[in-house]
């Protein structure tokens, strides 16, 4: 098998290393100006430099807490409706039209309206993030656990499980494996939707740092926060996969 | 009891849609702020946005932009993504780049954009292109993987060419799971759209939002967020419809796809 994934590796990292080349032979050509389309050498020497900044460890920080308040919101409404929706035939009459009118509908457009009640601070953004979110986990454990096996409940309640542990005993482990499907989907779209919020208004935070430098010219330093949230984006994916991994022993297939 | 269920479950979405309404009209009575219209005082803004000769045109240039990148994404990502599916070798050398451009809010890639495509419609139907594309090629390339094998060993043994089997057999086999990623690039299309035009501020659905927010218009703000909700709600299910025609034969999918937002 390792075998088999080295040159994978290489082939996947040739794509990568060929558009930051082409990028290279672009600005070393000059058929762009360098203000336009700075060389990819400036931009990652900017972003090393800027790593050991205690500044922009701040704006990290900042778009980082309302990121994960926003998913963790999200997460426990997200997985508790969408238990009790697949459970209970009452909730799924209700949720159910519910989330079919407000899913299709784009969320940034909301923003407007939370900015207005919530105000200019971070509940306004953290809530984006938590509607944002909040979809792909509630269909993923609503799906999850509706597709619970029957056999599964009854031979719980034949070994005298009681009615209201078998959510906590039963469903809920056996739908792990599709709510966390749906977290890694929520992660994703919660690290777009933070930096967007961030972009609109805000004064610190990847997405404002991101604004600031696209005011003033500064190609430079708007390349540096677009590295940094693919970055974090893979970083957090690849912890998401961590923690499927463990929490998932023992099931059969991942 | 069975004819009542049988009456209320199609009007469901629109029960949901009066219960919303009227929250928030009872939100807005009970907070009282003159920055939080009740319910009915943004939809009696509606028919002055939709009268007006202005924003009207704004709402369809931004519908023509989400069509055009829309339709190209389409065109691009869905052979990539078969092409993936059915290659090792492709699928290895694409995965990584994706996965690197994934997280990345593709409506910030906007200013850089624009430094160079200027503020007009190229960059930001580029910007709609890009964000859709991600989703429909990661469909395809699922569907096309799952295909049987079977299948394509008895169209090969039929003598057909690779590139007949991948039109006659990977195509279909795999199109449920296409237009489901078409029905999630639908909707980020939609909101690629507003979130564009929100950054370049010249025209636009997203450009009419945004401004009256800016003026204190609040009625205007609220009624702009119904009518793209609503462009949202009806998009939605207009393909749906659309879906279900062309697969009847297959599963019926999921109501609604994972990866919406």
């Amino acid at each position: 098998m390792a075998r088999r994934h080295f040159p994978d590796m290489l082939l996947g990292l040739a794509p990568i290393l060929m558009l930051i080349a082409l990028w290279q032979v672009i600005v070393w050509s000059g058929t762009a100006p360098v203000a336009l389309l700075p060389s990819p050498f400036s931009v990652f020497a900017r972003f090393s430099a800027q790593l050991l900044r205690p500044e922009f460890h701040h704006e990290i920080a900042a778009t980082l807490m309302r990121l994960f308040a926003g998913f963790a919101i999200a997460v426990v409404l997200g997985v508790s409706i969408g238990l009790a929706a697949a459970v209970k035939p009452v909730v799924d009459a209700v949720v159910k039209p519910l989330v079919r009118i407000l899913a299709p509908v784009p969320k940034v457009a909301l923003y407007p309206a939370l900015l207005l009640t919530l105000g200019f601070d971070h509940a306004s953004k953290i809530s984006l993030v938590a509607a944002d979110a909040l979809f792909p986990i509630l269909l993923a454990t609503y799906y999850g656990a509706s597709m619970v096996e029957q056999k599964l409940i009854w031979s719980a309640m034949a070994a005298g499980t009681p009615r209201a542990q078998i959510i906590w005993k039963i469903v809920l482990p056996a739908s792990l494996p599709s709510i966390l499907t749906g977290c890694r989907i929520g992660l994703v779209i919660s690290s777009i939707v933070v930096f967007l919020a961030e972009m609109i208004t805000s004064t610190d935070g990847l997405g404002h740092m991101l604004v600031q430098a696209a005011r003033t010219f500064q190609t430079v330093d708007m390349f540096v926060p677009l590295i940094t949230i693919s970055l974090l984006g893979l970083i957090l994916n690849a912890a998401l996969h961590l923690l499927r991994r463990y929490l998932l022993k023992g099931f059969a297939e991942i | 009891m069975m004819w009542l269920s049988r009456l209320l479950t199609p009007l469901a979405p629109l029960l949901a849609c009066i219960g919303l309404l009227c929250v928030w009209q009872a939100a807005s009575l009970a907070l009282d702020t003159g920055s939080f219209p009740t319910a009915l005082e943004a939809l009696r803004a509606i028919p002055d946005i939709l009268g007006d000769r202005g924003s009207l045109i704004n709402i369809l240039a931004s519908l023509r932009r989400m069509a055009i990148g829309l339709a190209l994404a389409v065109l691009i990502a869905i052979p990539l993504g078969l092409l993936m599916g059915r290659s090792r070798n492709v699928a290895a050398f694409f995965n990584p780049l994706l996965m690197v451009i994934y997280p990345v809010p593709k409506a910030a890639l906007m200013p850089v954009i624009m430094l160079w495509l200027g503020v007009g419609d190229v960059s930001k139907t580029l910007v709609i292109f890009l964000g859709v594309s991600l989703p429909i090629i990661y469909h395809s390339f699922q569907g096309a993987r799952a295909v049987e094998e079977k299948m394509l060993w008895s169209g090969a043994a039929m003598g057909m060419s690779a590139s007949r089997r991948m039109l006659r057999i990977v195509l279909p086999a795999a199109l449920p799971e296409i237009l489901t990623g078409c029905r999630t690039g639908l909707v980020l299309a939609l909101i690629t759209m507003i979130t564009s035009e929100m950054i370049a501020r010249q025209s636009g659905a997203g450009n009419i939002l945004f401004n009256a927010m800016d003026m204190a218009q609040y009625d205007t703000v609220f009624a702009m967020i119904l009518i793209v909700g609503a462009m949202g709600i009806i998009l939605d299910a207009a393909f749906e419809r659309l879906r279900a025609m062309l697969v009847r034969w297959s599963d019926a999918g999921r109501a609604i796809p994972l990866s919406y937002s």
